[in-house]
């Protein structure tokens, strides 16, 4: 009888390991920790786009515009972009333990910090990638300063040159992040 | 004769008889516990084929829930609720007679409403998605940005002075 509880309670493993392993791979930041600062904060964005959306958009991105076509190939296999910007008219708005719990989740395994820098002008900066294996499975950035705090987090597999193709579109100046190859093409053109 | 042996194996036994207990002997009834066939255990079997049953329910409820999620195909037809808008005035106006044969039609015409009401509702929400995606991207962009300038300055000052 030992032997069949056993066998059944394997099989139930069996059954649940790929959802805890999903859930456990899931890149999603909890950030609704944050929500109550924007009572206090004068400008807030609070963008939160799930798959259903992603895809809606994507409907209606046209592919005859240069920038909206590499927007297109870039949220292509996302599951969700989720930002929550605030930015404040004083100083000392937010508590460093307002991000306490972003830091938990992002000290969870599977989370890398790429990048962490901290200056007096532009405050604390923190890219962090997700790999599931040796692919990118979300990322988040994390923007600190004295009158403003930025969280971003991309789910699902994040192509890193794509994004960085993006740059000098939407208003953001290049900066020729794109490799050299790339930019001598965009010269020629 | 005696009868008796053959009866309760008392008295003389007759030589012949004895013969055939001798052969008949081997097939004497022998007490020995019943051995019944073992039964196989299926219990293993079921509960891997529940939790495949189980696995696969949960699947199908997913894909559907995923599915209802989804929004029906767009359609570009902006301008398709205009199409229907004159038929009250084009219809001849009885009020007292209603015409089973225009009521098909009307029916259709109605349905046609909603289709096109619906994929103006969803064309809104597709601009208002990409709206978003768009103002999510450009702050994304914008933190990377900022971060690529602090890690490599001078690769980018020296960029620009080549552009």
């Amino acid at each position: 009888m030992n032997v069949n509880i056993k066998t059944a309670l394997i099989a139930c493993l069996l059954t649940l390991a790929p959802v805890v392993t999903a859930k456990a791979q899931d890149s999603r930041l909890q950030m609704s920790s944050l929500d109550h600062l924007a009572a206090k904060a004068n400008q807030t964005v609070d963008v939160n786009i799930d798959e259903r959306l992603m895809h809606i958009a994507a409907k209606v991105l046209d592919d005859k515009d240069e920038d909206e076509r590499e927007v297109k190939k870039l949220v292509n296999g996302l599951k969700g972009i989720y930002v929550k910007s605030f930015e404040f008219e004083t100083e000392g708005q937010y508590a460093p333990g307002d991000l306490e719990t972003i830091r938990t989740q992002l000290r969870g395994p599977g989370w890398t910090r790429l990048v962490n820098v901290t200056s007096k002008k532009d405050g604390m900066l923190e890219v962090y990638l997700l790999f599931n294996g040796e692919t990118v499975g979300g990322l988040a950035v994390l923007h600190t300063d004295d009158k403003e705090l930025t969280v971003v987090n991309i789910v699902g597999p994040v192509d890193l040159d794509k994004l960085a193709k993006l740059e000098g579109q939407m208003g953001v100046p290049d900066l020729g992040i794109e490799p050299q190859k790339k930019s001598k093409n965009d010269d020629e053109k | 004769m005696n009868d008796d042996y053959l009866w309760d194996k008392t008295g003389q036994p007759d030589p012949e008889i004895q013969q055939l207990e001798e052969i008949l002997g081997s097939l004497r009834y022998q007490p020995k516990p019943l051995a019944l066939p073992r039964r196989r255990n299926y219990l293993p079997l079921l509960a891997i084929a529940a939790s495949l049953l189980l696995a696969i329910l949960a699947g199908g409820i997913w894909l559907r829930v995923r599915s209802r999620h989804e929004a029906p195909p767009q359609q570009a037809r902006v301008e398709a609720p205009a199409t229907p808008a004159p038929e009250p005035d084009v219809m001849p106006v009885l009020p007292e007679k209603k015409s089973a044969v225009n009521q098909p039609l009307q029916a259709s015409n109605r349905i046609y409403r909603r289709r096109s009401e619906s994929s103006v509702v969803d064309r809104e929400e597709a601009l208002m998605a990409k709206e978003q995606l768009m103002l999510a991207l450009r702050v994304t962009t914008q933190k990377l940005l900022l971060v690529r300038t602090k890690t490599q300055p001078n690769q980018i000052k020296n960029q620009h002075r080549i552009g």
